[in-house]
């Protein structure tokens, strides 16, 4: 995969960071012991890096087992709504932070001086490794972090392999009829499964919205449907039960995928990739038996 | 029902053009807009393999497009609208007040708030009937309550501070509805509430509103003799015969019917009850009772064009309908504020 100058520039940074970092300096027995996660996607890289004891609070979006792929491990460590009055009592010595949420909380615990690292989105599986290992050694758990970086990649492995000319077309929907184009992990996570990611064709840079009437003309094989059928009942989530949606299903493959799966640029994107993988290959030799 | 009104109309003053010569010009117009908004669209359609495809019952994509996305959307941009502008026009007629309308005076926003705790809190299920139902109950407290503080033509002050009264409260309770529900996308769907649309709408919508919009439009029609006996004092309709307690409840519920079951299924599109009778006022001599079914015929026109443009226009994601007929009908509400400024 090749990464652009700016890409690999916020990578080297990343990295630089992480290992800089005087928390990351410290000796094995100096590991942070109150760590506290401000953002869902943090969550989870600190719930499977770190030991449960060293974890002072995670915030209170990881106990839905519709967000997080780590429900159980998050299930009894005390949660926090993204508040700094909540974080200052806890005194923590190591604050992981989402660089577009709570930015109020990251401000004022800044200005007291806690350690604090912020993590960004994802765009590539790259920077998914990236800030892995990032956070491994903020949490003193470098090895850790490699044994998850190496299981990401077995898996990536074993998956087989699509030339660019057979891929199946596929669009992403996502509640409020969004999509996820070219500049995104979504489309990462799109290709690595062997389809192509209609969503450039339609104009689409990062994140866009499409109307329902593009999506169906668009002529998708595959349509993936970012879902939380059980969810709180919303406007964005009726969309996708649209009527017309299900007509297409005479024309292309509905795939329902967990918003919890994708959510976040983490190891859970593997699941996401390995899905839609089963997806195509079945699909593509539905097609080659018509 | 349309023999019933005519049969009591004798000469009115000699507008240009006659009342039935208006109707069938305006229906003629909802038509033609109809078509137009069956044929315009995001993605480029071939109509006629639509048709075909559709009537051979086939779902092709063409098809598809065609009867689930733009029919729904054409259709409840037709019987909304319709529905905003003849209420418009009985709300004026029974609260003899050219300001009375749903929008301005807080039906809407309570009808939105009805729908919002019947959707959100697992009332109602993605088409069920609880959701114009929730949204017929806040426009009909809303109507009853605002009749209750600033009825029979009291003056036009009274009118609007009970509405805006009325608006805060419910966009209010809206917001706080929308908040306390579990869902991540409150914020953006307060704006739909609160300012409609009709994007992505589907067919059962519209099956589901229908009967009950059919309902309120038959009760507003009905009480058009009696609006117009009223023009001329409640004591001189009174002597003529007519039962203004059993006119006032039929307005009010037929009002609320048709605004409620509209507000359930697109949000609150403001103004449309505002323009369309102000403009059509003067065409049909200026009887409440005529203003009835022309409104909804221009409310059908306004709406539609209105749903047209936002899907011309090259915004994306699209405005939502209540930002294009708020900017068409606010200069028109500071025109009447400002000729009513006299008059009070």
């Amino acid at each position: 995969m090749v990464l652009s100058k700016t890409r690999r520039f916020a990578a080297l940074l990343l990295i630089a960071l992480a290992i800089f970092a005087p928390w990351a300096a410290k000796a094995d027995g100096n590991k942070p012991r109150r760590i506290v996660s401000l953002n869902l996607c943090a969550d989870e890289l600190v719930l499977r890096l770190a030991d449960r004891e060293r974890i002072a609070a995670v915030t209170w979006l990881s106990r839905d087992p519709n967000n997080t792929n780590v429900v159980d491990l998050a299930a009894d460590v005390p949660i926090n709504h993204g508040l700094a009055e909540e974080i200052v009592p806890l005194d923590p010595d190591l604050v992981i932070a989402g660089t577009h949420t709570t930015r109020t909380a990251v401000a004022l615990l800044k200005r007291a001086g806690f350690p604090l690292i912020e993590l960004g989105v994802p765009r590539t599986l790259d920077e998914v490794r990236v800030q892995i290992r990032t956070v491994a050694n903020a949490v003193g758990e470098p090895e850790r972090g490699e044994r998850l970086i190496a299981d990401m990649d077995i898996r990536l492995a074993a998956l087989p392999r699509v030339a660019p000319g057979k891929r199946l077309r596929a669009l992403v929907l996502n509640p409020n009829g969004f999509t996820a184009g070219a500049d995104s992990l979504v489309d990462k996570i799109i290709t690595a499964a062997g389809l192509e990611n209609l969503a450039p064709r339609l104009g689409v840079g990062n994140y866009g919205h499409v109307p329902l009437e593009t999506v169906v003309t668009s002529r998708p094989d595959v349509l993936i449907l970012n879902d939380r059928r059980d969810g709180p009942p919303s406007l964005a989530t009726v969309l996708l039960q649209h009527p017309a949606l299900a007509g297409l299903a005479d024309h292309a493959v509905l795939a329902v995928l967990p918003a919890r799966l994708w959510n976040c640029g983490g190891p859970g994107v593997i699941e996401a990739i390995e899905r839609l993988s089963r997806i195509a290959s079945r699909s593509t030799s539905a097609r080659a038996g018509e | 029902m349309m023999s019933e009104i005519s049969a009591t109309r004798t000469a009115a003053r000699a507008p240009a053009l006659s009342y039935g010569a208006l109707v069938i010009l305006l229906a003629a117009v909802v038509v033609v807009l109809l078509a137009a908004s069956l044929s315009i669209g995001y993605a480029p359609l071939d109509l006629q393999k639509a048709i075909t495809d559709a009537i051979a019952g086939k779902s092709t994509l063409e098809a598809i497009v065609l009867m689930e996305l733009r029919l729904p959307r054409a259709a409840l941009g037709g019987l909304v609208g319709f529905s905003l502008g003849m209420s418009g026009a009985a709300m004026q007629g029974l609260m003899r007040n050219p300001l009375a309308e749903p929008g301005i005076i807080g039906v809407s926003g309570a009808a939105a708030f009805g729908a919002v705790t019947s959707f959100y809190f697992g009332l109602a299920g993605a088409a069920s009937l609880a959701l114009p139902f929730g949204g017929i109950a806040g426009a009909f407290l809303a109507t009853l309550l605002l009749f209750a503080l600033a009825g029979r033509g009291v003056g036009t002050m009274t009118l609007i501070l009970a509405g805006v009264a009325i608006n805060s409260f419910t966009g209010a309770l809206t917001s706080l509805a929308l908040n306390l529900s579990p869902n991540p996308y409150a914020v953006s769907e307060i704006v739909f509430w609160l300012m409609g649309s009709f994007a992505d709408r589907s067919l059962p919508y519209v099956w589901l509103v229908l009967p009950l919009m059919l309902t309120g439009w038959g009760l507003l029609l009905a009480s058009g003799p009696a609006l117009d006996g009223l023009t001329l004092g409640e004591d001189t309709a009174k002597s003529l015969g007519f039962d203004l307690k059993r006119l006032r409840f039929q307005l009010v519920g037929g009002a609320a019917l048709a605004v409620g079951s509209s507000v359930a299924v697109t949000g609150a599109i403001g103004f449309v009850g505002l323009v369309v009778p102000h403009l059509l006022r003067p065409l049909v001599g200026h009887r409440p009772g005529r203003l009835l079914l022309v409104s909804g015929f221009g409310g059908a026109i306004l709406t539609l064009a209105a749903d047209i443009s936002v899907r011309l226009l090259p915004i994306r994601p699209e405005l939502k309908l209540g930002v294009v007929t708020a900017i068409i009908g606010a200069p028109f509400l500071f025109r009447l504020i400002y000729r009513l400024r006299g008059a009070e």
